[in-house]
């Protein structure tokens, strides 16, 4: 069981990481819980600089820009192995 | 007058100050600026300025440097606060936090840009140069104010701000381009004013538009009004292409690109080209005027166009066009919705209000600037019509620029957001101190629009901060004192 949080407090961006988020879980068809953080104490905690931030099992991959499915799909697939 | 006709006058108002807006300044101002901001959020790797906001940096570089990032970084809101609360906690701290936090709103490249091209360029100078002196100096007080709590810093480490990282030079000469455009479409060199070649085109009735144009949107031009030429209407109609193409190519970019997202690219650059020409219609002909404008664009758009192709990554390409979108998405509709309501609104205020209140570079008039700046919250980039409008109907130039720099930097939105991160307390007090500041850089600008010499201009800035480090030494000393008393006991 995968979770996938996206850390932002709504701007156009990070609903995109979102979307794609959601997308990629849907392709792999997985079991994963997709989570937005938007509490700014929530966010600040992952030590990022820039909303969007995108966490897979509590590690943070990739913050201040939108990934691509592909990318994402990428980290998706090191974090099943490595569970 | 009855209802009736107030209202269409009213609707008239709105919807000229609208055509004539979009016709004559949006584009070759604009249009680069939100591309020039869109590289860079896209294409500027934020390593590069943050670096220099950790806790280790010396003072000398963190102040500067947090006011750089203020003004390269911080062109959205996703960056601004997080930024702003990672420098406070876990960074440089309180001061350079409170830097960023003011400089950000009040020098974006989208709102120097818009000034520059609506206002003036004197006027968009002094909201630059005023807003970094004043933002480092508000970041120093509050630092001594709170030195005590500032302290306490989060005990997490450094690593946050010790990124490295370089920007591309393709990514860099790509910005310099975009701004060699920004700079041919707007300024007014002799040489880029001037005509090298002209054309005369069979073309029938574009006379007979634009005289049109001009019944349909009626304008006084001793009231600093503009008309709608033909060319302008054909802006529009191309403006309106780049948004329904635009929302076809680029809003689904992530998924790849597609036709759309070229055809749309290309248009702009079109656009651009279109809005540089000089168009003079006449009685069955149409003159063509190519500018050394005109060519300067030419230049900048081929080069670009190749760069995009050529020398950007997929991923730097695809990011570059998906902010630039995003920034036109965001900004353009409330803009449009803006510039209308100021149309409206300009004809129900009479000059002599304006005059009597803020026609001249008093104390009070200045004041006054700064409290309609705080009470009232504009969309960005919207304070920029209002203050033309201000303009226009007398107000002097010193309280303009105390107005323009206090609206976007308080607003009721950004206070709490701030109190949230900081405290009230340190949040009110930044208010305070803001609010001052606004006032002196409007008396201080309107003094040098008012003929005082360059000199003594920078002899009161001098002259005041000087009594202000006074009282902060004083203040520290006896802080100093007591906390010694305080160990001896």
């Amino acid at each position: 069981m995968l979770t996938i949080k996206v850390l932002g407090s709504g701007c156009a961006n990070c609903k995109r990481v979102e979307q794609i988020a959601r997308k990629v879980v849907t392709e792999m068809s997985l079991e994963a819980e997709v989570i937005k953080v938007t509490d700014y104490k929530d966010i600040m905690a992952y030590n990022i600089l820039s909303t969007p931030g995108l966490v897979i099992n509590e590690k943070v991959v990739s913050s201040g820009r939108i990934p691509t499915p592909a990318e994402v799909t990428t980290w998706v697939a090191n974090a099943l192995e490595t569970a | 007058m009855d209802v009736l006709s107030i209202s269409l006058k009213l609707l008239e108002g709105g919807l000229g100050n609208l055509a004539a807006y979009l016709a004559a300044h949006v584009l070759l101002c604009l249009l680069p600026a939100f591309y020039i901001a869109g590289a860079m959020t896209a294409l500027i790797p934020k390593e590069t300025v943050t670096r220099f906001l950790g806790r280790n940096t010396p003072k000398i570089i963190s102040y500067p440097a947090s006011a750089a990032a203020g003004f390269l970084l911080a062109v959205c809101s996703c960056t601004v606060i997080p930024l702003f609360a990672g420098i406070y906690k876990k960074g440089a701290g309180l001061g350079p936090a409170i830097t960023f936090l003011f400089v950000a709103p009040a020098i974006n490249i989208l709102a120097l840009v818009y000034t520059g091209g609506v206002i003036g360029m004197d006027l968009a100078i002094a909201r630059l140069l005023l807003s970094l002196a004043f933002g480092i100096g508000v970041g120093i007080i509050m630092a001594l104010i709170f030195r005590r709590e500032d302290a306490e810093h989060d005990k997490a480490t450094d690593t946050m701000f010790a990124g490295q990282a370089a920007m591309r030079r393709a990514a860099l000469i790509f910005m310099l381009v975009l701004v060699a455009l920004l700079v041919a479409g707007t300024f007014q060199f002799d040489f880029l004013k001037q005509t090298y070649v002209e054309v005369t085109l069979p073309i029938h009735g574009m006379d007979t538009i634009q005289a049109f144009l001009y019944r349909l949107v009626p304008f006084n031009p001793a009231r600093g009004e503009e008309g709608v030429t033909a060319q302008g209407a054909i802006l529009i109609g191309m403006l309106v292409l780049i948004g329904l193409t635009s929302w076809k190519g680029i809003e689904r970019i992530h998924e790849g690109f597609n036709t759309w997202t070229w055809v749309s690219t290309g248009l702009v650059g079109l656009t651009l080209l279109v809005a540089a020409l000089g168009m003079i219609p006449a009685a069955g002909a149409l003159t063509l005027s190519l500018t050394g404008k005109f060519f300067g664009v030419l230049l900048s758009v081929i080069v670009l166009g190749w760069m995009l192709k050529a020398q950007l990554s997929e991923d730097e390409t695809r990011d570059f066009l998906w902010e630039s979108w995003k920034f036109v998405k965001q900004i353009f509709p409330l803009l449009v919705v803006g510039v209308f309501a100021v149309g409206i609104i300009r004809e129900l205020i009479q000059p002599e209000w304006i005059e009597a209140i803020a026609g001249s570079n008093t104390l009070l008039g200045n004041f006054v600037g700064v409290v309609f700046g705080v009470f009232m919250y504009f969309p960005t980039l919207v304070e920029v019509p209002i203050a033309q409008m201000f303009l226009e109907l007398g107000m002097h130039r010193g309280p303009l620029l105390a107005y323009l720099i206090s609206d976007p930097e308080l607003s009721l939105q950004s206070i709490l957001i701030t109190a949230a991160i900081i405290g009230r307390i340190k949040a009110w007090t930044y208010v305070g101190w803001v609010a001052l500041f606004s006032t002196l850089a409007g008396l201080i600008y309107g003094a040098w629009v008012d003929g005082a010499s360059l000199g003594l201009v920078s002899l009161y800035l001098v002259f005041f901060l000087a009594a202000l480090a006074g009282i902060m030494w004083l203040v520290n000393r006896r802080n100093a004192e007591t906390a010694v008393v305080a160990h001896l006991s």
